[in-house]
């Protein structure tokens, strides 16, 4: 069973991706923000980063960039979710594999998902 | 000691007014209001005019909606820029930590937060969450104290945001904030009116009372009540300068040559009496450089420049030192519409005004007892920003009873904001029906309170130079009867 780590400080969102994708077979994790994350990655590994960009005590950008440090976690995709326009998210981090622009809809996140763990 | 220095603006005029200059630097204020009141949108504004600054804002939600959702509807209003975020406007949520981590976790949030983001300023959105999860009375207060602590220390200023609290009259986080807004809906009829309130506010005169205010496309703007935004006037009331001309000559005989520049005439009347033809006239009798505007409530423009094209009016040919301002009585808000005109006067450099359909005011509120001092505050401002006024008023009582040329004109209203009083009449006399005029007022001035005929010729209204014509329309009247005389009009009196 593939493993999605999700890192959200929107508790209501954060649910609803670990129904979702709990239901459509994968093994969830969730965090709560950056810093919860990297807590996790330390004894973790999982196929794929679903991240927002803006949270408490390590944003998305923070994240990504730790994990780039790091070779357990450089090669886990990661993707953005977040409500800022893809230019602003791309001027601020690099080394993300998807953007998803919220509000986004289950279909859309679930072929990106698909996508990527296909690969 | 908190100093003036130390404040800094909403980036809401009209509340920065309310609050004597705005709110102070490392102040904790709450926001209070049901849903739908419009407390996110003032929140999200503020940080925008913060942001707008070069500043630092930061949103923090617990129980709120998502933030994707709150970006998605701030978009949509003018002071959102989308460039601010997230450096100088950022997002994040804390409920989980609230709810894992307790207000000590909530706490932390905010103090690593606002130290990282360098914020100078924060919304907290959802403080009725913070409520629900305190153990007791004690611990909240304990987080209200951190948070003070927190905003003297980092500099920043905090707003709390919260739904109203019936279960409390007197939440214990009201004591110790600096400041609570709140913010109320309620309906008058089937019309919907929001009301802004300072309940308090440390350190600083603010205005009292309910306030209006509008969520527009451009946020939300605020409105002083206009009495107590011009309990006295913006600027001192010289109550000098020259008498002008009416723009009637047959008027201004009677005035004994004019007006008083700094004075407020009303012109009484019923329907199609020659209200709006005085008011043309009026308005364009200044000289031709000195700016003129009409603010009206029922003629739109267009209307207006067709009468006084037919009346040879140099309307058109005055250009832009004439403006006409058209505000139907739909859905406006008082205090606005009053925020409107003298806006639009002071940055015109209006010096004659005239008000078509005063009594356009009180249809726009429920509250009639505000009338009095409404108008009182208006007429004051507008004789201290020098401006020669006219303002037209509408009566229910179409004729006129011999002997009782006051019939039906309630003055008692009036007599407060106006230096002169012009009533015009209506009288049918059989097939044929005439119109009067009389002087009923006119402050220290000497005045000629003889009623005279007068006519709407070519070139507007032209009176006859003696009481003679009216004198034998009133013997004839008293021949023929009339009605008894009715009761005073309510609308002028605010009752």
């Amino acid at each position: 069973m593939r493993t999605v780590l999700i890192v959200e400080d929107e508790w209501a969102i954060a649910d609803w991706l670990e129904v979702l994708l709990g239901e459509n077979g994968y093994n969830v994790l969730s965090a709560g923000n950056g810093r919860e994350a990297l807590d996790i990655l330390h004894r973790e590994t999982p196929d794929l980063v679903l991240t927002d960009f803006m949270m408490p005590f390590v944003d998305g950008a923070g994240l990504i960039a730790a994990m780039q440090e790091k070779s357990a976690t450089r090669d886990i995709p990661v993707v953005m979710m977040t409500s800022l326009l893809e230019s602003v998210v791309r001027d601020r981090v690099i080394g993300y594999r998807a953007y998803l622009r919220k509000p986004f809809r289950e279909a859309e996140l679930m072929k990106i998902v698909r996508e990527i763990l296909a690969e | 000691m908190s100093s003036e220095s130390d404040r800094f603006s909403t980036g809401i005029a009209g509340l920065d007014t309310i609050l004597g200059g705005g709110v102070f630097e490392g102040g904790i204020y709450i926001i209070q209001g049901a849903p739908g009141a419009g407390k996110t949108i003032l929140g999200n504004q503020i940080c925008f005019a913060q942001a707008a600054q070069d500043r630092h804002a930061l949103y923090i939600t617990l129980l709120a909606e998502s933030h994707a959702r709150m970006i998605g509807h701030m978009r949509r209003l003018a002071f959102f820029e989308e460039a601010a975020i997230p450096d100088r406007m950022s997002y994040v949520g804390a409920f989980k930590t609230l709810e894992d981590d307790g207000l000590r976790g909530l706490l932390e949030v905010v103090r690593r937060e606002v130290r990282t983001r360098k914020a100078s300023i924060l919304v907290l959105d959802g403080l009725i969450t913070v409520h629900e999860k305190a153990r007791s009375d004690l611990e909240l207060k304990k987080f209200i104290h951190e948070l003070q602590t927190q905003a003297a220390f980092s500099n920043c200023t905090m707003f709390l945001l919260t739904s109203a609290s019936d279960a409390q009259a007197f939440p214990p986080e009201h004591t110790m904030v600096d400041g609570l807004i709140e913010l109320q809906s309620s309906l008058h009829g089937r019309r919907a009116e929001r009301d802004l309130q300072v309940h308090k506010l440390r350190g600083s005169w603010f205005m009292g009372g309910r306030h209006s205010y509008r969520i527009a496309a451009s946020g939300i703007s605020v409105f002083p009540r206009i009495e107590a935004l011009l309990e006295t006037p913006s600027v001192w009331d010289r109550a000098d300068g020259p008498v002008v001309s009416f723009g009637i000559s047959g008027i201004d005989a009677m005035l004994g040559g004019g007006v008083d520049t700094h004075s407020v005439t009303v012109v009484l009347g019923p329907s199609g009496s020659g209200k709006t033809t005085a008011g043309l006239q009026f308005l364009c009798g200044g000289p031709v450089d000195e700016p003129a505007m009409w603010f009206g409530f029922h003629e739109n423009p267009m209307a207006l420049t067709i009468k006084a094209e037919a009346l040879k009016l140099p309307l058109k040919a005055r250009g832009d030192s004439i403006s006409l301002l058209w505000r139907p009585q739909t859905e406006a808000i008082l205090d606005e519409v009053a925020t409107e005109m003298l806006t639009a006067i002071k940055a015109r450099g209006v010096k004659r005004l005239v008000i078509d359909g005063i009594d356009g005011f009180s249809k726009l509120t429920d509250e009639k007892s505000r009338i009095g001092s409404f108008l009182s505050a208006l007429c004051n401002e507008l004789r201290a920003l020098g401006v020669s006024t006219l303002a037209t008023a509408e009566t229910d009582h179409a004729g006129i009873t011999p002997g009782q040329p006051l019939a039906g004109v309630n003055q008692t209203g009036l007599s407060a904001v106006a230096e002169n009083i012009i009533a015009l009449h209506l009288a049918a006399l059989r097939s044929e029906t005439y119109r009067l005029m009389t002087v009923l007022k006119s402050r220290d001035r000497r005045t000629d309170m003889r009623m005279r005929r007068f006519d709407i010729a070519e070139s507007g209204i032209v009176l006859e130079s003696d009481h003679h014509g009216a004198e034998n329309i009133l013997r004839d009247l008293s021949r023929q009867g009339a009605p008894p005389p009715p009761s005073p009009d309510p609308k002028l009196t605010g009752e």
